[in-house]
């Protein structure tokens, strides 16, 4: 039978579907290239209302600046830094200060020789 | 000793209703979504960065996160254990939405009192910890400007500029990317993980509980948060500082399985001792937020001024990378400093700033960088927008 096979790269029917799959590709992408245009339309719209809704919670606030609220001159006094307001002391290092990345795994065990001794 | 985490296994899942429509991808900051325009997708964790931009953008809701809403009930539940919580800004501004309330409404009361009503022992709120995180970011930025004008004492600080390091889709992908920026980030732990250390010493001495009987449960606009509060380095109080994340999509689930009438909720205040927060807190929740805070608290200190005018509005807005210079009198070393700070809001826009930075050509001392388009208002676990599709 090989002398009826056709001497083409493609077969008509791997052509055809060829083809269409392209057709097809090419409307897709057009449809959803629109859609995702769209979308960034309307999320800018939500996002700057949740922003303004946190701008107006801002100028509604009784103290606007993080160096005078009251429970952060407390905590600093009465366990971070005691009798003084006084950041990056050492125990505010060690509760609130962080390594990354190659230097975590010593960190760890920092934090369980750190636990022997409290033990 | 290593067990599976979530920091191994990721936090977003690709399910089957994927319809392979290749929006997710359009929207990935890393590129980690894999899969052929036609081919279903599947996630990457080596290079996801858990910032579920993808699953807020599926036009088929066929993505989703990792949950512990069941656990978080459990607790509730559970008589022995002292259940605190805690909020971020964000959340407060969005939730709202969930019960037909317009967009950007404020719901932070309401969220206070249907938080109360689910049997959470004290409603704290992150806020308290983001003025935290100003108080040890701000000065630590203000040692690392002592060191570059040659101060004596500050040798051992880190280099300029200082990043920012509240966001954990940021820092996961300055990891796994850019491992030789990461001596410019601040040490300071994020807000949220801040207060579970604090919850879990100061707190529980405080109120007097063990702190092997509490359990710390935040509520974010983020699903990276879940990862956060999972990585193995996070146990500065002796347990792991904050036990369960859920999203504000989740929170409104829970109350509505409650059967709570969150729209006629009275307004209530967060509980004393680590609930109290200032505006400059709130703005964290928006992009430019952490920067105009920070730059609140260190301008007062350094000038040893009281600013007339709070806002720094040369920092707002939408772009995704924005640049304002700031001068601030130092009154120590009697000098003017002009600060050039920027604003990163999109992962996929940092790479340059960062590329600078390490050619030794960036001019800037402080950049804020948040993976979310818009900052986390525009988070990964805040409500889905369904009328986009």
């Amino acid at each position: 039978m090989s002398i009826f096979k056709e001497k083409s790269v493609f077969t008509r029917r791997q052509f055809l579907i060829g083809s269409g799959m392209l057709a097809a590709t090419v409307v897709i992408t057009g449809i959803f290239a629109k859609l995702g245009f769209d979308a960034y339309a309307v999320s800018d719209d939500y996002i700057e209302k949740r922003a303004a809704g946190l701008y107006n919670l801002d100028e509604k606030m009784a103290i606007r600046k993080s160096h005078e609220n009251s429970e952060i001159l407390q905590i600093y006094k009465d366990f971070l830094s005691p009798g003084e307001v006084s950041p990056v002391s050492e125990k505010a290092h060690h509760l609130l200060h962080t390594k990354y990345g190659k230097e975590i795994p010593a960190m760890i065990e920092e934090l369980h020789a750190h636990q022997h001794d409290a033990a | 000793m290593s067990t599976a985490t979530l920091a191994d296994t990721g936090i977003i899942q690709i399910t089957k209703a994927c319809k392979a429509c290749d929006h997710c991808t359009s929207v990935c900051p890393t590129g980690a979504v894999k899969g052929l325009l036609g081919q279903k997708h599947s996630i990457d964790y080596k290079t996801c960065i858990n910032c579920g931009q993808c699953l807020i953008n599926c036009p088929f809701g066929a993505i989703i996160d990792t949950s512990s809403v069941e656990q978080v009930k459990q607790a509730l539940n559970d008589s022995g254990k002292t259940v605190i919580v805690q909020e971020a800004p964000a959340v407060r501004v969005a939730l709202g939405e969930e019960f037909g309330m317009p967009v950007g409404t404020n719901v932070k009361g309401k969220m206070h009192a249907a938080l109360r009503k689910l049997g959470f022992d004290k409603v704290y709120d992150t806020e308290f910890a983001a003025d935290l995180t100003i108080m040890e970011e701000g000065t630590e930025l203000i040692h690392r400007v002592f060191k570059l004008a040659g101060v004596a004492g500050y040798e051992d600080r880190g280099p300029l500029p200082q990043f920012t390091s509240c966001c954990p889709a940021w820092i996961k992908y300055a990891e796994d990317k850019y491992p030789a920026i990461l001596p410019h980030l601040s040490s300071a732990k994020s807000p949220q993980q801040m207060f579970g250390a604090i919850a879990k010493t100061y707190a529980a001495n405080k109120q007097g509980v063990n702190p092997a009987d509490m359990v710390s449960v935040s509520v974010m606009p983020c699903t990276a948060k879940k990862y956060e509060c999972d990585r193995p380095e996070m146990k500065a109080s002796g347990f792991q500082d904050v036990d369960y994340v859920i999203t504000t999509r989740e929170l409104a689930t829970i109350i509505k399985d409650a059967g709570i009438d969150f729209v006629n909720l009275p307004d209530e205040e967060a509980d004393k001792l680590i609930g109290t927060s200032t505006g400059a807190a709130t703005i964290f929740g928006v992009t430019g937020g952490v920067m105009e805070a920070a730059l609140r608290t260190a301008y007062e200190i350094l000038s040893g001024e009281s600013l007339n005018k709070v806002e720094f509005t040369a920092v707002r807005g939408m772009q995704p990378v924005r640049e304002a210079t700031v001068e601030i009198p130092i009154k120590d070393l009697g000098i003017n400093l002009p600060v050039n700070v920027c604003i990163v809001t999109g992962t996929k826009y940092v790479d340059k700033v960062i590329e600078d930075v390490l050619a030794g050509r960036s001019k800037y001392h402080f950049i804020e960088v948040m993976n979310c388009p818009g900052g986390c208002i525009n988070g990964g676990g805040q409500p889905i927008r369904h009328e986009m599709y």
